[in-house]
């Protein structure tokens, strides 16, 4: 009962924050928001016994990704009234697809596939489950080979963003120290007669 | 599943993912080397991803291509489909590289362009390997990640960022899409291999009945987004437009048919239960998107606008073959496809070569005349266009014949009556440019790019269509081969 009572208080403020997101009016508040969200979905992962994904979510997604997130809003300078513009414009159809989503999504679950049995009813594991070890050994070994696509995903990130971002200036003046180290005592003095 | 034994236990059959595993190797060793590499010398990173494409489809060929042998679990396939689908990206990437040769010398960071390609080709590889939607999706992304920074390699040219950033936020609402539809498929399955999905579906309870529809409706939208199927192609025109042009002639090419192998997969392996349903929304779906493509296609003044309306058309063609659902149907799709692949690569390298004073012949203006100065060139173009129109007996041609054919065999006539109509409505914009090649006069100086790799591309590929258009058989019997399990 009490469970329950979390899950619903837990899952309430998820939408909710994730409204906030989309119709805050300062970026900055929708960033926040976010992680509001982040933290509600969290809860909800622990409510499952998943306590790893957990406090993975908040470790990585609030203390990493939102903070970077948090930076380059900074960063940018967002015109709040151009962001607006065509809002009324994209009312109509957009909100009749959101609104027609939203009724069969209500259908679906409503439906009963949450009164199947083996799906609904997962109770809670016993302490000496460790979820760490757990995910550990499946996915080293069943998903070793999603894995291993997943590092080669993160490898074309990184390559993509340097790619995309890196440019080559010519107007700034590098110090090169292999260029100074290897200078010659020819390269830099000259001797010149003077007429004594 | 049952007994993982602990140190990780050497997979049985690892070696059928040789290709995958040195397509990896090299393109991270080109990575590296390309560090080393002088401007003047780039060229030769080129060549070297080249070779690494070689390599691959040796290392491919060689395998037993006979019998599906499974790797990692079960999560890896090798079958006749997926040889037969990883020859023929093999095959694109490569014709892109040859015609990005000269296209992209000029570029910052041209190393990185072609690791990136090779990285895509992967992902695309894994793709059609997938025996599960956690493989099918890494692989995706792996290749949409990589498609996404090409589109936007000329970052400072405005259409190419643009596209790049409309073609990013557009994939990753349909990976959202197709994402959330797996999430109601495995609730109600608790399985995520296509195999294992399509047994659970065929004893679903009815209460399961709608979420299973639903989540299959997602998974089917994210899917028609990766390929441009109408309604989800709007981003397709811009983002052919504004990409490199060899960019775009690979991703007409390449991921449709990663894309169409899973779609194939999912459809023939995972929903087999739900064929009533889902033939009702490929049918809408492929009703929209002839249509779509192919009018739209006639208002176009800029070439890559029109030939991106094109490959929408194409691909509602595509999907009859996936809406007839016979081995016929299939194999109609696979032959569609790589008839597809040289023509359309064969057009796009004629855009690149024209190129005047550092601008790109687009528009379709520019094509006015061509007869009179490169009739070479300007007879290329003309069959190429013909064959896309799908003219008798050149290679297009027998690619439509095999999709209605199959369409026909399993009963949606007026689908095919409807296709048809429509491909004819299609030769419209086809011959109109074979109209400005031979009979306007020039109206703009032509500037070619004289380089011998992807003149010989033009020829083999013009050569490709006219000999598939006169021996149709051999194309034909691979790919029936290549479905032979379904």
């Amino acid at each position: 009962m009490i469970e329950a009572f979390f899950f619903y208080v837990f899952a309430a403020m998820t939408v909710l924050a994730g409204a906030g997101v989309v119709l805050a009016r300062n970026t900055m508040y929708s960033v926040m928001w976010l992680i509001f969200c982040f933290f509600n979905a969290a809860a909800l992962f622990f409510m499952l016994d998943a306590e790893f994904l957990g406090i993975i979510l908040i470790l990585v997604y609030v203390g990493a990704v939102m903070v970077l997130f948090m930076f380059v809003v900074m960063m940018l300078e967002v015109n709040k009234a151009r962001l607006r513009e065509g809002f009324l414009q994209y009312l109509p159809t957009g909100g009749m697809i959101a609104l027609m989503l939203l009724i069969e999504l209500i259908g679906a679950s409503s439906s009963g596939v949450f009164d199947n049995e083996k799906v609904a009813a997962v109770g809670h594991l016993g302490a000496e489950v460790n979820n760490t070890v757990e995910i550990g050994k499946v996915l080293y070994t069943q998903y070793l080979l999603s894995f291993e696509i997943a590092a080669v995903i993160l490898l074309i990130a990184l390559v993509g963003a340097i790619v995309l971002t890196l440019r080559s200036r010519d107007d700034v003046k590098y110090q090169n120290i292999s260029k100074q180290v290897n200078v010659r005592k020819e390269d830099r003095m000259k001797t010149v007669k003077v007429k004594s | 599943m049952a007994n993982i034994t602990f140190p990780f236990p050497y997979p049985e059959h690892l070696g059928i993912m040789l290709p995958e595993i040195l397509l990896a190797v090299l393109a991270m060793a080109l990575l590296l080397w390309d560090l080393f590499v002088p401007k003047e010398k780039k060229g030769m990173i080129a060549w070297a991803a080249v070779a690494s494409c070689v390599v691959t489809l040796i290392a491919l060929l060689q395998l037993p291509a006979g019998d599906s042998l499974h790797t990692f679990y079960g999560y890896f396939v090798l079958d006749p489909f997926a040889a037969y689908a990883k020859v023929l990206m093999i095959a694109a990437t490569v014709l892109a590289i040859f015609l990005s040769l000269d296209f992209m010398k000029d570029e910052q960071n041209v190393g990185e362009y072609y690791c990136l390609m090779l990285f895509a080709l992967l992902g695309m590889m894994f793709m059609v390997s997938a025996t599960n939607f956690v493989v099918m999706y890494l692989g995706l992304e792996l290749m949409a990640l990589c498609v996404y920074v090409l589109v936007a390699y000329q970052r400072d040219v405005l259409r190419s960022s643009e596209a790049g950033l409309k073609y990013f936020i557009l994939g990753a609402l349909s990976s959202g899409m197709l994402l959330y539809g797996l999430s109601f498929i495995y609730g109600v399955t608790t399985d995520f291999m296509f195999a294992g999905i399509g047994e659970a579906l065929r004893h679903v309870e009815d209460g399961s009945r709608l979420a299973v529809l639903l989540g299959m409706l997602f998974i089917i939208a994210g899917l028609a987004f990766k390929v441009s199927v109408a309604p989800f192609h709007m981003w397709t025109p811009d983002t052919y437009e504004g990409a490199p042009t060899p960019v775009t002639a690979f991703m007409s090419v390449a991921p449709k048919v990663a894309g169409f192998v899973v779609f194939i997969r999912v459809l023939a392996d995972a929903f087999p239960a739900l064929q009533t349903e889902y033939t009702t929304v490929l049918s809408v779906l492929a009703v929209l998107t002839i249509g779509i493509g192919n009018v739209a296609a006639i208002a176009q003044r800029n070439i890559k606008r029109m030939l991106a309306y094109s490959t929408i058309g194409h691909v509602g063609f595509m999907l009859l073959g996936l809406i007839a659902a016979t081995q016929e149907g299939y194999s109609g799709a696979m032959v569609y496809l790589t008839i597809y692949l040289f023509m359309n690569m064969g057009a796009f390298a004629i855009i690149v070569l024209m190129r005047r004073d550092g601008i790109q012949g687009e528009l379709l203006d520019d094509f006015a005349g061509l007869a009179r100065v490169r009739p070479g060139y300007a007879l290329a173009m003309g069959l190429l266009l013909f064959s896309l129109a799908g003219i008798p007996f050149l290679a297009g041609f027998w690619a439509k014949f095999a999709v209605f054919a199959a369409a026909i065999h399993s009963g949606h006539i007026w689908l095919a009556v409807y296709a048809i109509v429509f491909s004819v409505v299609g030769c419209f914009y086809y011959l109109r440019v074979v109209k400005y090649m031979y009979f306007d006069k020039e109206r703009v100086a032509f500037n070619f790019i004289e380089n011998p790799v992807m003149q010989a591309t033009v020829v083999v590929t013009s050569l490709a269509v006219v000999i598939f258009g006169l021996y149709p058989k051999p194309v034909m019997a691979m790919c029936s081969a290549a479905v032979s399990m379904f």
